[in-house]
Formats: structure tokens, sequence, C-alpha cells
């Protein structure tokens, strides 16, 4: 423990942004990531074959590629086909991407839990389908999905760590441990620090994300 | 198509049948050379081997665990094509291989980068690091360095087209790169404090920040930078003429480790043969266009 | 809905002719840039990259699933003395990112005298979060498992670790073979960050040909499509087993 308050001495402060920054990218990248991942799958439920062909594709990609790999597709390879994106943006970029393609996959698993019966009545009282879509589907699959999308918050909170592998001017949680452990032998106690505030973050969002689940649940 | 686009492809088409100069990467190795260099250099004796725990253990090991780095051009560069890694660092490196075991090919490889060269001393996963790697007071706390075996200063790194910094005293207020865990930010802070720095993790990444306009100038050691110069693109210029402090190479060791004065004494033997020179024309000078070999720093 | 489908397909193929554009406009479709790819030496060497990923992760899957049973036996037990422990040991290594994990690996512990060779100082941490998680999913399956099996089984005069063994257990596993399998995704998304502990992986041979070629778009692209296919055929291979077996 006398490590540990040491630690706080020197890097106490130090600690305070590192967690703020990386509550502020997840935070961020989740906001942007489900308006997205909101936006694919109401364009996917769309009859028209290409778009949900592409669109599949854009899923597929974005579920199954790590990372990193895209992080430094965008910081390191995007410049050469002249886009510029500065380091911040980049990483909430990579992270929103990634949580837009999950958010589509978990709300369509939550829209097929919708009884078909719900859609037949709507268009019998002669609702567009786009109405259809905003007021019976779309509240009923997030009602559907907020376990996953639970799990979904705190993977993003962790993969903000990514934010370590680009010349970032702030340093979030994984790159002030780094830090720490090389300039310093204090490299444990800091570490110590970080899991508990990962962690503690962690069960907040379960905890929150718990409660919610026990209000909106839809018993059937 | 444009007939500037047409010309461009014609100019790709010629340069693939001519056998690729006119986009060559700048002046590549004299492989043939190279090869012939490593395979004729020194190797100890029985006793000398037996003098040193350090090489003792790599001699029955059978393998010198290397840590370098395989994205350098001028120092040391892998050809994917025959798997071989070629440059000063790498000739030295595979010269002291063969100094031990008997045969320059018998390393194993670990990819070092300018922040994880100490730690891979400190836990053990390799027995030397050869890495353009300058010997500074902060890590000979960590580890041990043999050597120096090559000098070298600070250099500014701009794009050709930019005219607004001449020399380290123009970079106040603009973004300057350099690499993470090397001299450079430490350079940077005593002789332009109001740059603002982004450190990265390769030479390869911080050229390249510049080369895309991230960066307006990149910092490092001066010969790095005649690396990127030696790409022949002609997209980029020194700025000004080396600046600072000489910044000694080493051979970084393990610390306390008894290799030190084994390699010393290996690298008097290869300044005073003539090897290291020869190293240095076929790595280095054929390739900048320079032909006056350097002085090998003074090894204490 | 044909004219929707027309304009539509329009629309993306604009798009795609603007991202192919830009391609050109910036000298990314130079055949400099592409050519390497066409020689077998390239491949090999990528090849090579990614074999050194798939060794570490198939590792670490094994590693995990084996562990993830433990923390899980850990976690059912009535002793508290062990379940507190494994519980607190699975929300750490679930709470705490990989990339922290390794980094520990690599810079904290070998100071303090652990010194793990290259390939554990990924691979451990990788099995270690990935084991916790599994244990999870485990759990998940063992609770979807009807009460009343265990119950008759005891009945019969089983033991709780044959109980647990020889029927909930093979039954669990039934319902969590897709969300197992999904789990070897993120192991292979996890073994990415192999360079940071200077383990040679996919990544690493794409810096080499980066710098010998000076291709980072063409590289860094057909590295993401090799990372893609190979999660691909993973999570294909989990839905398919994820149809309901009757």
């Amino acid at each position: 423990m006398g490590e540990v308050s040491r630690l706080l001495v020197d890097y106490g402060p130090a600690f305070g942004q590192a967690l703020f920054l990386t509550w502020k990218l997840t935070v961020m990248s989740f906001v942007a990531g489900v308006l997205l991942g909101m936006a694919v799958t109401v364009l996917r439920l769309l009859p028209v074959p290409p778009l949900r062909f592409v669109l599949t594709g854009y899923v597929e990609i974005f579920r199954n590629i790590p990372g990193v790999v895209l992080l430094i597709f965008i910081v390191f390879a995007l410049p050469d086909l002249d886009v510029v994106i500065d380091y911040e943006p980049s990483v909430i970029l990579t992270l929103s991407l990634v949580c837009s393609a999950f958010t589509a996959d978990y709300l369509r698993t939550g829209i097929n839990t919708i009884p078909g019966g719900q859609i037949e009545a709507a268009l019998s009282l002669g609702m567009r389908p786009m109405r259809i879509i905003s007021a019976v589907v779309l509240p009923q699959a997030w009602r559907a999905v907020v376990q996953p999308m639970t799990s979904l918050l705190i993977a993003l909170m962790l993969s903000t760590s990514l934010a370590s592998q680009v010349p970032f001017p702030g340093r979030e949680l994984t790159a002030l441990v780094s830090k720490v452990a090389t300039d310093s032998a204090a490299g444990m106690p800091a570490f110590a620090v970080a899991a508990a505030l990962y962690v503690a973050t962690g069960l907040l969002i379960a905890w929150a994300g718990a409660t919610l689940e026990r209000k909106v649940r839809i018993l059937r | 198509m444009s007939i500037k686009s047409i010309a461009k492809s014609t100019m790709v088409a010629l340069a693939i049948v001519t056998g690729g100069s006119v986009f060559a990467q700048g002046t590549p190795i004299d492989a043939a050379a190279f090869d012939a260099l490593v395979a004729r250099g020194p190797v100890a004796d029985a006793v000398t081997i037996a003098s040193s725990t350090w090489a003792s253990k790599i001699k029955e090991a059978g393998t010198l665990r290397l840590g370098g780095t395989q994205t350098s051009n001028l120092f040391s560069l892998r050809n994917e094509k025959d798997g071989r890694i070629r440059g000063f660092d790498a000739g030295l490196a595979q010269l002291i291989t063969r100094y031990i075991l008997g045969d320059g090919t018998k390393y194993q490889f670990t990819q070092v980068t300018s922040s994880t060269r100490e730690q891979v001393l400190i836990n053990d996963q390799v027995d030397m690091v050869l890495a353009t790697y300058s010997i500074t007071p902060a890590r000979a706390e960590k580890i041990s360095f043999a050597g120096p075996y090559y000098t070298s200063q600070a250099g500014v790194l701009v794009k050709a087209n930019n005219q607004t910094i001449q020399s380290y005293n123009d970079l106040a207020g603009k973004k300057v790169a350099t690499q993470a865990g090397s001299t450079g930010p430490a350079i940077l802070a005593q002789y332009a404090p109001k740059a603002v720095v982004q450190e990265f993790q390769t030479h390869q990444e911080a050229l390249d920040a510049l080369r895309q306009g991230r960066v307006d100038a990149y910092v490092t050691d001066y010969t790095l930078l005649l690396n990127a110069l030696s790409l022949g693109t002609g997209d980029t210029r020194l700025a000004g003429t080396p600046f600072g402090a000489q910044d000694p190479y080493g051979v970084g060791l393990p610390k306390g480790s008894d290799g030190v004065p084994f390699i010393n004494a290996f690298l008097k033997k290869i300044e005073a043969d003539g090897t290291w020179a020869k190293l240095w024309t076929v790595a280095i000078g054929q390739r900048t266009g320079s032909t006056a070999v350097p002085t090998p720093p003074a090894i204490p | 809905m044909r004219v929707a489908s027309a304009s539509a397909a329009i629309v993306l193929l604009l798009l795609a002719a603007g991202v192919g554009f830009r391609f050109h406009a910036a000298g990314q479709l130079d055949a400099r840039f592409w050519e390497f790819f066409a020689w077998p030496t390239t491949w090999s060497f990528l090849g090579r990259g990614l074999l050194g990923t798939l060794t570490s992760a198939a590792m670490a899957a094994v590693i995990a699933l084996t562990l993830g049973l433990v923390l899980l036996a850990g976690r059912l037990t009535r002793l508290r003395l062990v379940r507190w422990p494994s519980i607190a040991t699975i929300e750490f290594l679930r709470g705490t990112p990989t990339l922290l994990l390794i980094y520990v690996c690599f810079l904290v512990l070998p100071p303090a005298g652990i010194k793990l060779s290259t390939y554990w100082m990924l691979t451990l941490p990788v099995s270690l979060s990935t084991a916790a998680v599994v244990a999870e999913v485990y759990r998940a399956g063992v609770l979807a498992v009807p009460r009343g099996q265990a119950a008759a089984a005891r009945s019969l005069g089983l033991t709780e670790v044959q109980v647990f063994f020889l029927v909930v257990f093979p039954q669990a596993v039934r319902y969590i073979v897709p969300a197992l399998v999904a789990q070897l995704v993120i192991v292979v998304k996890d073994t990415t960050f192999g360079y940071v502990v200077t383990y040679g992986e996919l990544m690493e041979n794409a810096k080499v040909l980066i710098a010998n070629y000076h291709a980072l778009v063409p590289v860094y692209l057909v590295v993401a499509v090799l990372y893609c296919l190979v999660n691909y055929a993973i999570s294909s291979a989990s839905r398919r087993l994820g149809r309901p077996m009757h």
C-alpha cells in the first residue's frame, strides 16, 4: 500500500487525467458507434438488395478486423490517400466503426425476437414502413439488446487501450502504465491502480446495464 | 487518362523491364559484397571465447539472440525475398555472430523498437542489441554498452518544398517527429524547447509521418536521415547541418555483462584489419555517395 | 422497389468509383506499390507472419478453454474460501484490457524476477483474459441446463463431481459452442498486439514489406483482409455450429 500512495503522490493527477481520457474516448466512440450502427440497421431493413449486400459486408468487415489493424491503417496508411486524420479522432473513428458493426449485429438479433404479427398489425393499421421501424421495431429491439450492449460498452472501454499505440499527446490508462513502468520502478503499483480503475469502471457499467435491463425487459 | 498518367505508367513499365532503376528504392546495398564481407570475418579461438562467460553461453547455445531492426534502410533492412538482413548494424551483428559461432547466419532475430531496446535486454529475451543505439547515461543505468562503433549527430529533415525551416532554430511551434525512447526527445528539449514533439515507435513511421504531412520536421540521428535521402525520391532535404553533441552508437548488452570487453576487443580487431572500413563503404558510403571513410570512434 | 435497387446500386458504384479515383489521384495504384504481391516470396513472408500469429492464438485458445473450466469450478463451488478468490480473479482478468496485461508481462514482471519468453509474454496474457471470459460463457451454459437434470443425477447416487462432469457440463457445452468459437475471434484479434513484446507476427512482417516498398496502403490493406478472412472463417464456423441441433 505504501508503494501505491507514493505512486499517487507522484502520478496522482496523471492518473486522474488518464481515467478521464479513457472515459471520454469510451463515451464518444460509443455514442458515435451506436448512432452509426442504428443507421446501418435501419438501412439493412429496407428491401434494397444492393444496399443490404454492401452493408452486410460492412458489418462483417468491422466485426472481424482487429482494432489495432484498423487504427494503424487509419493513422499510417490513409494519409497516403491524402486523408490525414488527427490521432484522437482516429482512435474514436476506429472504435466507433467496430462498435457500429456490433451494434448493427445485436440490433438485428433484437429485431428477430419481435413477433411478425406485430408488423402485420402495424401495417393493417396503415402505418408507413419507416414509422413502423421507428415506433414499433426499434424501441422493442433496443429493449431486447440491453445486455449485449452493456457488454459491448465494457469491451469498448477496454479497447480504448488501443490509443497507447499511436503518438497521442494525452495518455489514457494503459499508455500511462507503460510510461510509468519505463521511467521508474513503480510499474507494479501503477498497474494495480490502472487495473482497479478499469475494473471499477466496468463494474459500474455492468451495474447500470443491469438496472436498465430490469426496467425495460420485455417478458415473453 | 491524362498524358501525365500515361507517361507515368510507361515509366513504371520501363522500370520493371529495366530492372527497376527508375523508381528504385534509393541505391540498394550490394548484397553479394556484403555477404562476402561477413563470410570473410574473423573467428575467435577457443581461448578467447572461454575468457568471456557471455560469449561462452552463446557458443553453448549455438545461436546468438540478436535484438535489431529490420526496417532501417542503411543500417538494417530485411530483404523478404531471401530473408537476410543487411546494413551497417546488421553487418556488425553478423560479424559478431561469426566471431563467436563461426557462422554469420546463426543468429536468432528479434525486432526491437527504440522504446523496447532496454527492456528486451533486461528481460533476457536477447543476448545483444545492435540498433543505432546511442550510449546515454540513463540507458547505462539499466544495461551495459560495448563500443562505441559509430558516432553521429542530430539532424533536421524536412520536405523538399519547405522553405520556413532552415535549421533547428526554426522549429518553435512546429510539429516535429522523433523516435520514442531515442535521444531525440532530449535533444529537442535542449535545442528546440518550443517544438511540438510527436514520438514514433520506429524510424520508418516517423519518416512516413513527415512525408504524409502529419509533422513539419523529423529530428533524429543525422546518419538515419541520410537513410531517408538515400531513398532518392527527392521529396525531402536536410535543413541545416548536423547539430548537438556527438552521439555515439554502442552495442547493448545485459547490465554488467563481461561481453563488453569481449566485443570491444572484437571491434578493435575489425577496425585494425580494415573490415570496419569495408563494411562502412558497402553499407553507407556507396549508397550515400560519400567516399571519405570516417575514423571509427575511440573505444575505451 | 426495382427503381430503388437500381438507384442504390448506382450510388454505391459511384461511391466505389470515388474511392478508386482517390487511390488513383494519390498515386496508390502505381504498379510499384502492387507488383510485389505477384511474387511468391511476398506471400510466403506474410504467411510466416500469419503462422506466428496463429501459433500463439491456438495455444492461447487451448489454455483458455482449460483454465476457464478451472475458474468455473472455483466459481461454482460452495467453499467460500475458493469461490470468492475465483470470482475476484475472473472479474479482474475480464475487466482489464488484454493490452495492459501484455504490457505488464513485458515491462513490469521481468524486473520483479518473473522472466517469460517472448512467446509467453504474448500468449499468457491473452490466455488469461480469454480464460476469464470463457469461464463466464461456461457458467451461462451451466445455468441454462434444466435444474431437474442435476437433481435426477444426484438421486441416482452420483457424486457432485460426477453430476457436473457427466451430466451438466456436456449439456452446457452444447448450448455455448457458438459463443466459445466466437471467442476465438477475440483471441486472434488480441494476438495482433504481439509486436508490443517483439513477438514476430503478421504486423511485423507487414512493416518489413513497407520498409522495402513504401507501400503503406496496399500492405496494410492486404493485412486487414487477411485478418478479416481468418476471423470471418471462424465466425461463420460458429454460426454453422450455432444452428439448432435436433
